[in-house]
């Protein structure tokens, strides 16, 4: 136990200390809905190079997951929650992103450009 | 419906995988009274997920904005040092294993490693667990008709699916032989850790603590990762439709640099094929 103590602090202090900090009031919050299971505005467009803020509102009463294999973001919403996600700066390009507890109907994309 | 339990079963799959392994590892090693250690472990990873699914359910602010996240990549990165440790430990006595089990058993117990297969344990739960309760408990928010009470069950039923596909792991675990089950699972767990290695990577990206970049690839036409395949293969080889340069060579750096720790020396050493098989004969 003694002999993993110290790397499993040292792996926590460099988790706190590599965290971002919350979102920098410099960062654009561009807000995203999400009702009857679908995202609105179903496409975002942002600037390339800059880290933006994606004020995530849950309108439904069930939960949705924000999910980005493109970004690597995972993000649960409970139902009639916001939840603020920091997106780090994109290249110019097209991002899928779908709502993976109802993929059917929960589609969007980010365009950066 | 199927949606529903397809989303459990994906969820929870992971947790019952490593619960089968810690179990079956100490049956193994003659060590069944200490299962506890095991269900402690996972109960009190439960009783996490249930206190974190409370928290993003109730709250909200920065704290709740980030803190999951921050969490979540911990988590991985601990999974990642325990499995590896414990598949370290594992190679290393699966070569010294000549018949004497007993003996090793002993061994076993004296090292004491029962509060690293719990930690394991409660790493597995905890990993994808506040997911699912958030998941099922909108669920129940929003059943208010048959067909919304059909989903309740069904996301049930994934999470059980899940937990059958742990016993099953349990129960074949059981008749290999011990040196055989310590190679196997030395592998899987390579595999695994490999796989979570570069998921934490992803997290790490979309944190900003590492550079975003673009999918080296883009394989989602042909097995996307959240189908059923792809996620099972994603839990256990740690498959990626569309992986980044980072979480790549992250992946097969991991798989290079640890399995040739463990298993550089018996390449060179002569093969102790032989007694391995006369062990598994029993």
């Amino acid at each position: 136990m003694k002999a993993l103590a110290a790397p499993l602090t040292a792996l926590l202090l460099a988790g706190l200390a590599l965290a971002p900090l919350p979102a920098r009031a410099a960062d654009q919050e561009i807000p995203l809905t999400i009702e009857k299971n679908r995202f609105e505005p179903a496409e975002i467009k942002v600037k390339a190079g800059a880290p933006f803020v994606l004020v995530i509102t849950n309108k439904d009463k069930s939960a949705e997951e924000f999910e980005s294999k493109d970004l690597k973001i995972e993000k649960v919403i409970a139902g009639g929650k916001t939840v603020k996600v920091k997106v780090p700066a994109l290249k110019a390009g097209t991002y899928k992103f779908v709502g993976e507890y109802h993929e059917a109907t929960a589609q969007g994309r980010i365009v950066a450009e | 419906m199927g949606a529903t339990f397809l989303i459990t079963l994906r969820e929870a799959f992971e947790a019952a995988l490593l619960l089968g392994l810690v179990y079956t590892y100490l049956d193994k090693t003659g060590a069944r009274r200490h299962f506890t250690w095991v269900s402690v472990g996972g109960a009190l990873g439960l009783a996490a997920s249930i206190a974190m699914g409370v928290a993003v359910a109730y709250f909200s602010g920065p704290l709740i904005d980030l803190g999951p996240d921050v969490i979540g990549a911990g988590v991985i990165f601990l999974a990642v040092i325990l499995l590896t440790w414990h598949a370290w430990w594992m190679q290393r006595h699966a070569r010294g294993i000549r018949g004497q089990v007993e003996r090793r058993i002993d061994e076993a117990r004296s090292t004491q490693r029962l509060w690293m297969v719990g930690l394991i344990a409660f790493t597995g739960v905890f990993r994808e667990g506040a997911e699912t309760v958030i998941f099922l408990w909108g669920l129940m928010a929003e059943a208010t008709s048959a067909a919304g009470w059909g989903s309740v069950v069904a996301g049930v039923a994934g999470v059980v699916a899940a937990g059958t596909l742990g016993w099953v792991i349990f129960r074949g675990g059981q008749r290999l032989s011990l040196a055989r089950f310590f190679t196997v699972t030395t592998v899987l767990v390579l595999f695994l850790a490999a796989g979570l290695f570069s998921t934490g990577i992803g997290r790490l990206q979309s944190l900003g603590v590492l550079p975003m970049m673009a999918p080296l690839w883009d394989t989602s036409w042909l097995l996307s990762d959240s189908s059923a395949v792809g996620s099972f293969l994603a839990g256990l080889l740690g498959y990626r439709a569309r992986p980044s340069l980072l979480e790549m060579s992250g992946y097969l750096a991991y798989l290079l640099v640890v399995g040739f720790v463990m298993f550089g020396g018996a390449w060179r050493r002569p093969a102790p094929a032989p007694a391995v098989r006369a062990s598994a004969s029993r």
